[in-house]
């Protein structure tokens, strides 16, 4: 069984680089800014989203090819622990607050008083890029450090010591409040200048900050799993990474993406939703800096609806057509694999896969935008409220290739991750197979959903 | 949201026919007899009774023959992929 593993991985690496060399020209200029004519589109449309699509067909045939159990399990098994002493991750976790309540501190007081252009304002770029853009990728290329970043958790000790009420949510809400809080976010940073605006960036974060803080109050522990957005984010996140946290508290090592066939990853119906929303707010983000977006938003508004119904109604409305092609892929795969087990149950297990995509895409977003702004981000951490005019790293051409890499990445690992989930899901491997095929095809559709929006040059939303 | 952790409906139509096999170790159903064979094997494989390992067996012995002619087109399907964008990326560029 060794050998034609070893050649179908092998196997698997030429194809995913071909695909990128052929891909590479046509996304050249995706995402850039510049109008260089020289590096437009080398292929056609169809046939660049075709690639895209073809290269996650072709994994899911290269990975059908593993079929050794023993194999499947060796490497979700392959666990190590990191034993740190307890002093020092207490020594670390008290560093580690006190980084997150003086960032917190430092957004809030630079956004209000720094100066007014984005690119200068210390606030601006820790959020931007320090956090949601660097941050963000720690969580999945390492691990979720945010709960004892999050300076919102001081909530947690305060409820303690103080006579706290003790407000339960009730069952049935499940994670629904996060996935509501999720939607809200990124229609707020899509209609409203946060990034451009520090001290309206600041007044959302004194706002957040009050109603993070008297939430955990009130909630305690769950208000940080239940509805507070970003813990929920960063927790899904850290599901892909390799170090993480077992339910004894110790640290361990694993191969990056097996945390994702972890049974208890997603629970609910709540959950699903969860992580079919956080993939499909990265691609509503995209979809509505296209020029294709410019001219629908513009003939509907001409056609009266007002721009302030019509964001948060597509965003709704792309998220429902994402959830229910999801809820369809799954149960086309259950009737294929001629399976009793429980539908939701089914959509369950196979919802983790899609954050390996969502992590993919959100490196593919940021990793250029945070390279290129960190010099600012030192700049302005240099000298807060008189920093040195801001430096932008230029990154080269084949740089966009890259990003394109890791979105391809984040493929190869949800294939996978699905693909041994069937195995501990289905007792025959032929079924495990047949319930891949409307799964692949749903993940075709998003590769090629986020490809399109890559490929079009960049347009500022209208009406925002 | 509600947990609906009520046991799978066998009345459900789904792509196969034939009765619900039920599982004598656990509360699982299939709709094959040896989907029910290979669960009992990997699942209970200390309860089996002779009979049942025979089963296994055999039911383990037509699941490769499945495989290997799944990943024969599989194989086709690859190369039919390949040359195919080989030949378009030829004409288009």
């Amino acid at each position: 069984m060794r050998c034609p593993q070893r050649r179908a991985v092998g196997a698997g690496l030429v194809a995913a680089s071909l695909a990128l060399a052929l891909t590479g020209r046509a996304t050249a200029h995706g995402g850039s800014l510049s109008a260089d004519d020289s590096r437009a589109l080398a292929v056609p449309l169809w046939l660049f989203l075709s690639t895209g699509g073809g290269v996650v067909g072709v994994s899911f045939l290269l990975t059908s090819f593993v079929t050794d159990r023993e194999l499947l399990r060796a490497v979700r098994e392959r666990r190590r622990d990191v034993v740190l002493p307890s002093g020092v991750r207490r020594w670390l976790a008290i560093c580690a607050r006190a980084i997150g309540l003086l960032g917190l501190a430092a957004v809030l007081v630079v956004g209000v008083v720094g100066p007014a252009a984005p690119l200068s304002n210390l606030a601006v770029l820790v959020v931007w890029v320090g956090w949601w853009a660097g941050f963000t990728m720690t969580t999945y290329l390492v691990g979720n450090a945010w709960p004892v970043f999050n300076p919102w958790r001081v909530a947690l000790p305060l409820r303690e010591r103080l006579p706290a009420p003790d407000w339960r949510l009730p069952e049935r809400v499940g994670s629904w409040p996060a996935v509501a809080g999720l939607l809200a976010f990124i229609w707020l940073e899509v209609v409203s200048p946060l990034a451009g605006d520090p001290r309206l960036l600041a007044g959302v974060v004194g706002a957040y900050s009050a109603l993070a803080v008297a939430g955990g109050f009130a909630f305690g522990e769950e208000w940080f799993e239940r509805v507070d957005p970003i813990s929920r984010v960063f927790a899904s996140f850290g599901a892909v990474a390799p170090v993480y946290r077992d339910a004894g508290g110790s640290l361990g090592l694993r191969v990056p993406g097996t945390g994702l066939e972890s049974p208890d990853l997603v629970r609910d119906a709540s959950d699903v939703a969860f992580v079919v929303a956080l993939l499909w707010v990265t691609t509503y983000d995209g979809l509505v800096a296209t020029p294709p977006w410019r001219g629908f938003a513009t003939a509907i508004v001409g056609a009266g609806v007002p721009a302030a119904v019509l964001y948060p109604v597509a965003l709704l409305a792309g998220f429902g057509v994402f959830l229910a092609i999801y809820r369809v892929a799954v149960s086309r795969g259950r009737r294929d694999a001629e399976s009793y087990r429980d539908p939701l149950e089914l959509a369950n297990r196979f919802a983790p896969s899609l954050l390996a995509i969502a992590a993919g895409y959100h490196v593919a977003h940021y990793l250029g935008y945070f390279i290129e702004l960190s010099p600012a981000l030192l700049g302005a951490l240099s000298a807060p409220l008189a920093p040195p005019a801001p430096v932008a790293v230029v990154l080269p051409p084949w740089f966009s290739v890259v990003s394109l890499g890791f979105v391809l990445l984040g493929h190869l690992g949800a294939i996978w991750v699905a693909h041994a989930v069937a195995y501990d899901l289905f007792p025959s491997r032929m079924q495990a197979v047949r319930s891949q095929y409307a799964l692949t095809a749903a993940m075709v559709f998003y590769t090629m959903t986020s490809l399109w929006i890559v490929s079009r040059p960049y347009a500022a939303p209208p009406f925002v | 949201m509600p947990e609906h952790t009520t046991p799978p409906e066998p009345a459900e139509p789904s792509a196969s026919s034939g009765p619900p096999y039920d599982c004598p170790y656990c509360d699982r159903a299939f709709h094959r007899e040896s989907y029910l064979a290979l669960h009992r094997g990997q699942t209970h494989p200390d309860d089996l009774t002779d009979a049942e390992r025979q089963a296994f067996e055999t039911a383990r012995d037509e699941e490769e023959e499945a495989l290997r002619l799944f990943r024969l087109q599989a194989l086709a399907a690859l190369v039919f992929i390949y040359f195919g964008f080989l030949l378009v990326y030829a004409f288009s560029l």
